[in-house]
């Protein structure tokens, strides 16, 4: 997992697959590098084979910890697998998926 | 009548259809497609069938064994006695000729929807519960789940409390869908258990499988709490009846 600032937002690149193995090590990754500055968070799933439940709860613990500072989380272009588990579980209803 | 049945056992418009099993196998309408086929031909008239796959000839041919549910007799792939014999490919159904099965997913979930009535009221214990909504035997739907046709619900499913199935949708025997789910323009295969506020749109979910029917996108879901095989019992007289009811000599 890569992480770069750009003005206001946090930038996360990198992610091979979002699980069990890597889900805890994502989301302390993020609650770390979200500084006062950070108004909000791209999550960028296009190399992302694969989430699981742990992934997406990774995902609403970074959405929870954004909407308490009034910020925002955004999903960049998921693969279609990936947007699969968004459908299933609603939560492209909770997060922004951007396909750029 | 003798026919010449041709089996495509994988195409490539839907190649996530014959993932799990040959193509002619899967799941249509509470039954597969060889079956309705098998049920049109004999409707028909063919009393003799010569059932050809490729190499999954045999796999086919375990399944629907030598044809007496349908009163006909099924062999395998020799055409020897089969001489002018009508030829028939399973591109469509004997029942609807018109109708392309495999062009694509879309075409595949259309043709559901399309003989979805028709299917239904040909089906022994199928109930009309209100027009367009069919509901198979020993299925349990909740008093608040939301129904809406058309939609074709099969034998000993589940619909939990909250759910809301349909449009235009497909759930096959033996699923559960949990409290909450969503089943709108899509299909739920047989034995598949849709976890609490899953929801499903333009989608066939069959087990762990999950395909998206407009961009064809196959993804094997990771939480079974979400999808996956809805757990059998270990003994159940039904399912060893359905296990053992072609080889029985029962007319």
């Amino acid at each position: 997992m890569k992480l770069h600032h750009s003005p206001g937002v946090l930038v996360v690149t990198g992610l091979q697959e979002l699980n069990a193995t890597n889900a805890a090590s994502v989301r302390d990754g993020v609650r770390g590098a979200v500084t006062s500055e950070v108004t909000g968070v791209d999550i960028d799933l296009s190399k992302t084979r694969f989430v699981d439940s742990s992934g997406l709860g990774a995902l609403i613990a970074i959405h929870k910890l954004m909407l308490a500072r009034g910020g925002h989380v955004r999903v960049l272009n998921p693969i279609h697998a990936v947007e699969q588990v968004f459908e299933v579980t609603r939560l492209n209803r909770l997060f922004e998926v951007v396909k750029i | 009548m003798k026919v010449i049945l041709q089996c495509p056992v994988a195409v490539v418009g839907v190649p996530a259809l014959s993932r799990k099993r040959p193509l002619v196998l899967s799941p249509f309408l509470g039954q597969t497609a060889l079956a309705h086929t098998l049920s049109g031909l004999s409707g028909e008239g063919a009393k003799q069938i010569c059932l050809q796959a490729g190499e999954r000839t045999a796999e086919v041919l375990r399944a629907v064994g030598a044809g007496e549910v349908w009163g006909l007799k099924i062999t395998g792939p020799d055409e020897r006695d089969f001489a002018g014999a009508r030829r028939f490919i399973l591109d469509s159904l004997p029942q609807a000729p018109d109708l392309a099965l495999w062009a694509s997913y879309p075409v595949w979930f259309d043709a559901q929807m399309a003989l979805l009535e028709r299917m239904a009221r040909q089906r022994v214990g199928m109930r009309e519960l209100r027009p367009g909504v069919f509901v198979g035997l020993r299925t349990r739907l909740a008093p608040d789940a939301r129904l809406t046709g058309p939609l074709w619900i099969g034998d000993n499913v589940f619909i939990g409390p909250g759910s809301v199935v349909g449009p235009q949708a497909v759930v096959e025997d033996d699923s559960y869908l949990d409290d909450g789910s969503e089943v709108v323009e899509s299909i739920v295969g047989p034995g598949t258990y849709a976890g609490s506020f899953t929801e499903l749109r333009r989608s066939f979910a069959w087990g762990r499988d999950l395909l998206q029917l407009d961009t064809g996108s196959l993804t094997e879901v990771q939480d079974r709490f979400l999808l996956s095989e809805a757990a059998a019992p270990k003994f159940s007289l039904t399912r060893l009846w359905k296990q053992w009811r072609h080889r029985l000599p029962i007319p």
